[in-house]
């Protein structure tokens, strides 16, 4: 009897798809998973897997299947390994103490979020007890891995107190068998050779704010005792000079610098970009002004609408990738973190991009007077005038009963995207965060509403805009270079 | 999501609004498309914008706003009431995995050790 031609292998059974996240984009379809794998399909492929019409003995079946999109191939344990990666933050404590050394400030930066005071409010400056109190609260943290960020106003204002809590934290850390790291934040105004020396032989990361061209620097960042762009030149200059010489007896970092993208900013994406290139400074992190805090009552005049600057970031990246094309050595952060999820299936600990997000679990803001807020953006909430985001005092409040109250479990649940319903289905979900002191400030609830949310609309052509950069090899080859670093 | 009555969700909203005056509006929604927690849940959110009365009524619940926009806080109204009722439903499925990330990222910032 003769054989029937054998028919054409299909996967009727393990071609409807597991839990998958899928988006349309122009003709193709994007598919995620909660592992972070990610693939794309043609429209026909995409009809096929769903309707189980896949042939199994194709590269498209092998590559899904490899990646946990065929339902009936899930390799669990490499599944959960990626997951557990991926999400290993949510086994530590917070890492980040973000501690406010004073409000006082020498500049005037039209977008000062943080409000800063006049130089007179001395009683803004954080007492070395209280900065002490602040270590010990910070090294309660069950995570192994301590960071304090001294910020202020401007930190350097209050010198004695940064210098005495450097030698205390290095102490008490060593007792405790934690390693610490150290931070600066600073306009470089103050600095001086004795600072800086100390700095250094403390090893302190540096890092300052640098705003573009002179003129735009100047313009953002007012400042009447002097030039605030050069100063911030000179101390780049001087702290890369240092890295680049490096010092027997201590670890010297390469300095960085953030950058504020001011409405004055928008039409100048090249110019910035140039001058973070000349100051030879290898990351530029584009952020967007946040209506939170007293820059909220400030909106009209100095904020602009998200889509311009979405226009912008997507711009700036494009120049970026252009200046590497050239062999500049210079990658966007923002960028560079979400490649790392996406690539590299691990958490570059961007607090803000996580689920849940980083506010109290993962950071915690200790203001001058010891008051404890969830976040800085949360602090910045509270100088405006509303506490919903305190979670404690170092004087008054122990670490556990800080992690336990109500503020940090309701930011906990309000950011975990399995309770979004938007989020929840969002093919993005794997290597996005949402932030509830943004969803506060802007709509009311800690919840938010990501139909109408701007961060998440940024966020979306964010990943919208490396998601198609990916497919393209020769951009996918630098990309994978900046989440490699 | 089950209705009693047809048509799209604002047709039957709009079929439903009951009364209309200056500075009061009710509204009547079918429990069949928003489950009473939902409506007590969104007039919860609203308890600060507007006077607000919330009562089951057979298979409906009502709603009446009291405010200087009624109108317009009816629509908003409504709009929560979506919302919760969509994180209701998100919720009787995805209940378990947010419960569990939610414990462990707590009972570790906390230095307490969560089970599995």
């Amino acid at each position: 009897m003769a054989q029937k031609p054998a028919a054409r292998k299909t996967n009727p059974s393990g071609g409807v798809l597991p839990q998958v996240l899928w988006k349309k984009t122009g003709g193709s379809y994007l598919l995620t998973n909660d592992a972070g794998h990610y693939a794309w399909l043609k429209e026909k492929d995409f009809a096929a897997i769903t309707a189980g019409r896949l042939a199994e003995t194709g590269p498209l079946f092998a590559e899904l299947a490899s990646k946990g999109f065929i339902r009936d191939r899930l390799d669990f344990n490499d599944l959960a390994a990626k997951w557990k990666k991926k999400n290993a933050y949510l086994n530590y404590g917070p890492g980040l103490h973000i501690l406010v050394l004073t409000l006082r400030c020498n500049h005037k930066c039209l977008y000062c979020q943080s409000a800063a005071a006049g130089l007179g409010a001395a009683y803004t400056d954080m007492s070395l007890a209280t900065a002490r109190k602040s270590v010990d609260f910070a090294l309660n943290s069950p995570a192994m891995g301590i960071t304090l960020e001294f910020q202020g106003g401007e930190p350097l204002l209050n010198w004695k107190a940064l210098k005495g809590t450097v030698e205390y934290a290095r102490k008490k850390a060593k007792t405790r068998g934690k390693d610490l790291k150290l931070a600066l934040v600073s306009n470089f105004s103050l600095m001086d050779a004795e600072k800086a020396g100390f700095l250094l032989a403390n090893e302190i990361s540096i890092c300052t704010s640098l705003d573009g061209p002179k003129d735009l620097h100047n313009k953002n960042r007012i400042f009447t005792g002097g030039n605030s762009h050069g100063e911030t030149l000179k101390w780049l200059k001087y702290f890369q000079k240092k890295h680049a010489a490096q010092s027997p007896d201590y670890r010297v970092f390469k300095p960085g610098a953030l950058l504020t993208v001011s409405k004055y900013s928008l039409s100048r994406h090249r110019e910035i970009i140039d001058e973070y290139a000349r100051a030879g400074l290898e990351d530029i992190f584009i952020r967007p002004l946040a209506p939170i805090g007293y820059a909220r009552n400030l909106w009209d005049t100095i904020g602009y609408e998200a889509k311009d600057f979405a226009v912008f970031y997507l711009k700036s990246l494009d120049y970026i990738l252009k200046l590497n094309r050239q062999g500049v050595v210079i990658r966007e952060k923002t960028a560079a973190m979400m490649l790392d999820k996406i690539i590299n299936f691990q958490d570059p600990g961007y607090l803000d991009a996580r689920c849940p997000c980083g506010a109290a679990i993962g950071q915690i803001a200790y203001n001058y007077n010891g008051d404890l807020y969830t976040c800085d953006e949360g602090r910045m909430v509270g100088w405006a005038g509303d506490d919903l985001f305190k979670i404690g005092n170092v004087f008054r409040d122990a670490y556990k009963k800080v992690m336990s109250n109500g503020v940090t479990r309701v930011c906990v649940v309000s950011s975990n995207l399995e309770a979004q319903p938007a989020c929840a289905r969002c093919a993005y979900k794997p290597y996005c965060g949402v932030c509830p002191v943004y969803n506060y400030a802007t709509q009311g609830s800690l919840w938010g509403n990501m139909p109408s949310n701007d961060r998440c609309g940024l966020f979306k052509g964010i990943f919208e805009t490396l998601f198609a950069l990916l497919k393209k090899p020769g951009n996918a080859a630098i990309l994978k270079r900046w989440a490699g670093k | 999501m089950k209705g009693r009555t047809k048509g799209t969700k604002a047709q039957r909203h709009r079929g439903t609004e009951a009364q209309r005056h200056k500075g009061t509006k009710e509204m009547v929604l079918d429990s069949g498309v928003y489950c009473a927690e939902a409506v007590r849940l969104a007039a919860f959110v609203f308890s600060d914008k507007a006077g607000i009365k919330v009562a089951p009524r057979g298979g409906t619940s009502t709603a009446v706003i009291n405010g200087p926009d009624a109108e317009r806080l009816a629509g908003e109204f409504m709009n929560e009431v979506l919302n919760q009722q969509c994180r209701l439903d998100l919720a009787k499925k995805n209940s378990k995995i947010a419960g569990i990330i939610v414990t462990r990222a707590l009972l570790s910032a906390a230095g307490e050790k969560a089970k599995g």
